[in-house]
C-alpha cells in the first residue's frame, strides 16, 4: 500500500512537535477571522498568506490547512447566529441553522456542525490519502494535450455550468483570463498589457485579485447597502450539547452528506453550493419530521454543513494530484504554493512525498485539534461576532492593504486593489460570481502554456487535442457539459410555450 | 421589466474591454517557433471571449435584463449610500498615496478611520485610537517578528521600519 506507508511517512511530519504547533495556530486564526462576518474561507487564506513569509514550505503549507479547516468551521458559527452565510456554500446551512438558534437551540445547531465537520472532514480526508495515488498514477502519463482539455473542463464546469447565469459566470472567467495576460510570456519573454509599469511585469498576484474583490469589494458593497441595515445576533443560550435524539437524527446526515459532497468537489467541477443544496433537499426528503424543516431541523444543518466541508477537502484532490484549482480558496492555497516555488501535480508525490503526506497527514490532525478547540471555545467565537461593524470592517481593511503592499513595498499594488475592489462592488451588486474571474487568472496562464507546449511538440499540428484519446474524452465531456443544458432549457421553454 | 441602464453600461464594458485587448493584441510579435502560434494568439482568444460575452450580457440586457437574477425581495438592501462609499474610497485612495510618506501605521491608523466613519460610526477620534493602536501593532508584529519591512515613514525615529 503506497497510500499507507505515504501516510505513515507524513504522520512524522505532521507530529512534529513544531509542525503541530503550526497547525494549532493555522486552526485557530482560521477560526478567529473565519468567525468575522463578511470573511469567508478564500479571503481568510488570502488575509493570512503574508504571515507565513517567514516559515519552511512543509510548516507554511501544514498551518494553512489549519486556517482552512478553521474558516471553513468558522463561517458555519456566524452563519448559524448572524444569517449572513459568508459564501454561497454555507447558504443552506443557514436556512435551518438560523432557525435553531432563533427556536433557542443554537448550542446543538453548532455542535452538529462541529461534529459533522469533523466526521465529514476525517473521512474525505481518508478518501483524498486513497484516492490521491491512483489519481497521481494516471496523471503521470498526461501530456501538455491532456492538461489543456483538462483545464478547458476546469475553466466552463466552473464558469459556465455552475452558478446561476452561463452568461456571467463566462463575463466573469474572462476577465479573470484577461488579467491573467498581464505580465512577461513565460514562453518568449515577450512583456503583454504590462503598459510598461515595472510591478506589472510579475504578473497581477492572485491574492491581490482575491482580497480586491471579496475584501475590499465587500466592505464597500456592505458599507453602501446593507450597513444601514438593523442585524440580530442569536444568543448563545442553552446547553451546547446534543440530546439522544440530535445525536440519531445527525449522524445519518452526516454520513450522506460525505458521499454527496465529496465526489462533487473532487471532480473538476468546484463549489460546495450544489452537493450543500443537494443534501439539504435529500435530508428534507428522508427525515421522519419533515414538518420541521423551515423552523429548524437539525439534519438540514448537519448535512449541508457536513457537505460542505467533505466538498472542500474532496477540491483537494485536483488541487494535490494535478495542480488544478478549482475554488476560489483552492486557487488562493495555490499561489501559497507556488510563492514557494512549488508546483503541485503528480511529480510533487515523487519529489516532495514528505511535504505532501505531511500535509494530508496534517488534516487528520487538523480536524482533531479543530474539534477539540472549537466546541469548548464557542463561547469566545460568539464574543467575535459582537464586534462592532465600523471597527471590523476598517481592522479587515487595514489587513487586506497589508497582504497587498507587503508584495512589492509599492502603492501600485494598492491601487490596483482599490480597482479590483471597484470590480468586486460591481460584481456583488449585479450577481456576476467572483470565483471564475479568480481561478481564470491563476488557471489561464498555466493553461495557456500547456496549449503552447502542445503545439510545440505536434509542430503546430492542432489536431492533437482531439487525436490523442484522453483529451479528447475531456473535450467531449466539456462539451456536453455546455450543450446538454443548453438544450433541455430549450425543450423546456419549447414545451411551457405551447402549453 | 423595465431596462437597466448600469447592465446596458456593464455590458458594454465587457465589449470595450475585449476590444482594448483586441488593440492591444495587435501589436504582439506572432512568431512562436514550432508551436507556429506567438505570444499574441492567447490574448486574440480572451478578446474574442470578451467580446462575445459582453455581447450576450447586452443582448440580455436588452431584451428583459440579465437572466436568473435574484427578486428583489430576496436581496436585503437598503438604497445606495453614496457616503459611506465616498468615505472608504476616500480613506483607500488618502492610505495608498500616504503609505510611503507618512508610514504604514498613520496611513494605517487614517484608513481605519475613515472606513469606521463609512459605516456610520460617529466618535472619529475613538476611532482614530483604535486605529493607531491597531496599525502599529500589527507594524510592530511584521517588523520585528516576521522580518517584513514596512515604510515607518514620519514615526521612523520612534517605530524603525524602513
Amino acid at each position: 500500500m503506497e497510500a499507507f506507508a505515504g501516510l505513515l511517512q507524513g504522520f512524522d511530519v505532521a507530529l512534529k512537535p513544531i509542525n503541530l504547533l503550526w497547525g494549532f495556530i493555522g486552526v485557530t486564526l482560521g477560526t478567529f477571522v473565519g468567525v468575522l462576518p463578511g470573511v469567508g474561507p478564500a479571503l481568510t487564506v488570502a488575509m493570512l498568506l503574508p504571515l507565513t513569509a517567514q516559515l519552511d514550505p512543509t510548516g507554511a503549507l501544514i498551518m494553512f490547512a489549519g486556517i482552512y479547516y478553521g474558516a471553513m468551521f468558522g463561517g458555519s458559527t456566524t452563519t448559524i447566529l448572524l444569517n449572513t452565510p459568508g459564501e454561497s456554500a454555507s447558504i443552506a446551512t443557514a436556512l435551518e441553522g438560523n432557525k435553531m438558534a432563533k427556536a433557542g437551540r443554537a448550542g446543538p445547531a453548532l455542535a452538529t456542525c462541529a461534529l459533522g465537520s469533523f466526521v465529514a472532514g476525517t473521512i474525505a480526508v481518508v478518501l483524498l490519502t486513497l484516492l490521491a495515488p491512483v489519481v497521481v498514477e494516471v496523471a503521470l502519463k498526461f501530456g501538455p494535450a491532456e492538461y489543456f482539455a483538462l483545464m478547458v473542463f476546469a475553466f466552463t464546469t466552473v464558469a459556465a455550468v455552475l452558478g446561476a447565469s452561463t452568461t456571467r459566470g463566462l463575463a466573469s472567467l474572462f476577465v479573470g483570463l484577461m488579467l491573467g495576460l498581464v505580465g512577461i510570456d513565460s514562453q518568449t519573454g515577450q512583456p503583454r498589457f504590462a503598459f510598461g509599469v515595472p510591478e506589472l511585469l510579475d504578473g497581477i498576484d492572485v491574492v491581490v485579485l482575491a482580497v480586491g474583490l471579496f475584501a475590499v469589494g465587500e466592505t464597500l458593497y456592505v458599507a453602501a447597502y446593507t450597513s444601514r441595515l438593523p442585524e440580530t445576533l442569536e444568543k448563545m443560550s442553552g446547553s451546547i450539547w446534543m440530546s439522544v435524539q440530535d445525536w440519531k437524527r445527525s449522524w445519518p446526515a452526516w454520513l450522506r452528506a460525505t458521499a454527496i459532497g465529496f465526489p462533487f468537489g473532487s471532480i473538476p467541477a468546484g463549489g460546495a453550493e450544489i452537493p450543500t443544496f443537494l443534501s439539504y433537499s435529500l435530508e428534507k426528503k428522508l427525515s421522519k419530521h419533515p414538518e420541521e424543516f423551515g423552523s429548524g431541523a437539525i439534519e438540514g444543518v448537519a448535512g449541508p454543513e457536513a457537505a460542505n466541508n467533505a466538498s472542500a477537502t474532496g477540491v483537494l484532490v485536483p488541487l494535490l494530484t494535478l495542480g488544478i484549482p478549482t475554488s476560489a480558496t483552492a486557487a488562493i492555497l495555490l499561489t501559497a504554493f507556488q510563492n514557494y516555488g512549488i508546483q503541485p501535480g503528480p511529480l510533487l508525490f515523487q519529489i516532495q512525498p514528505d511535504l505532501v503526506w505531511g500535509l494530508i497527514a496534517s488534516m487528520y490532525v487538523g480536524n482533531v485539534i479543530l474539534l477539540v478547540l472549537n466546541l469548548p471555545l464557542i463561547g469566545i467565537w460568539v464574543k467575535v461576532l459582537t464586534i462592532p461593524r465600523p471597527a471590523l470592517y476598517a481592522g479587515i481593511l487595514v489587513f487586506a492593504t497589508l497582504g497587498a503592499y507587503s508584495l512589492h513595498q509599492s502603492w501600485v499594488d494598492l491601487a490596483t486593489l482599490y480597482v479590483f475592489g471597484l470590480l468586486g462592488f460591481v460584481m456583488r451588486r449585479f450577481d456576476i460570481p467572483v470565483a471564475p474571474a479568480v481561478i481564470g487568472l491563476i488557471l489561464g496562464p498555466l493553461a495557456e502554456t500547456q496549449f503552447r507546449r502542445a503545439l510545440s511538440i505536434s509542430q503546430g499540428d492542432a489536431s492533437v487535442f482531439v487525436t490523442q484519446p484522453i483529451s479528447a474524452t475531456f473535450l467531449a465531456v466539456t462539451a456536453l457539459l455546455v450543450i446538454v443544458p443548453w438544450l433541455v432549457r430549450r425543450r423546456r421553454r419549447r414545451t411551457k410555450a405551447a402549453a | 421589466m423595465r431596462r437597466s441602464g448600469a447592465q446596458i453600461a456593464l455590458s458594454l464594458g465587457v465589449l470595450a474591454l475585449g476590444a482594448g485587448i483586441a488593440v492591444g493584441t495587435s501589436y504582439l510579435p506572432s512568431q512562436g517557433g514550432y508551436a507556429r502560434i506567438g505570444p499574441n494568439f492567447i490574448p486574440a482568444v480572451v478578446a474574442f471571449g470578451l467580446i462575445v460575452s459582453g455581447a450576450f450580457l447586452l443582448y440580455e440586457a436588452l431584451t428583459g435584463g440579465w437572466r436568473s437574477m435574484p427578486e428583489p425581495a430576496e436581496r436585503t438592501e437598503h438604497a445606495l449610500h453614496w457616503g459611506a462609499f465616498a468615505w472608504i474610497s476616500a480613506g483607500l485612495i488618502a492610505h495608498m498615496a500616504l503609505m510611503q510618506w507618512a508610514g504604514f501605521v498613520l496611513a494605517g491608523a487614517l484608513l481605519f478611520t475613515c472606513v469606521a466613519r463609512g459605516f456610520g460610526s460617529a466618535r472619529w477620534l475613538r476611532d482614530a485610537a483604535i486605529g493607531l493602536a491597531i496599525a502599529l501593532g500589527v507594524f510592530l508584529f511584521f517588523v520585528r517578528v516576521l522580518n517584513v519591512s514596512l515604510p515607518g515613514g514620519w514615526l521612523k525615529p520612534l517605530i524603525g521600519g524602513l
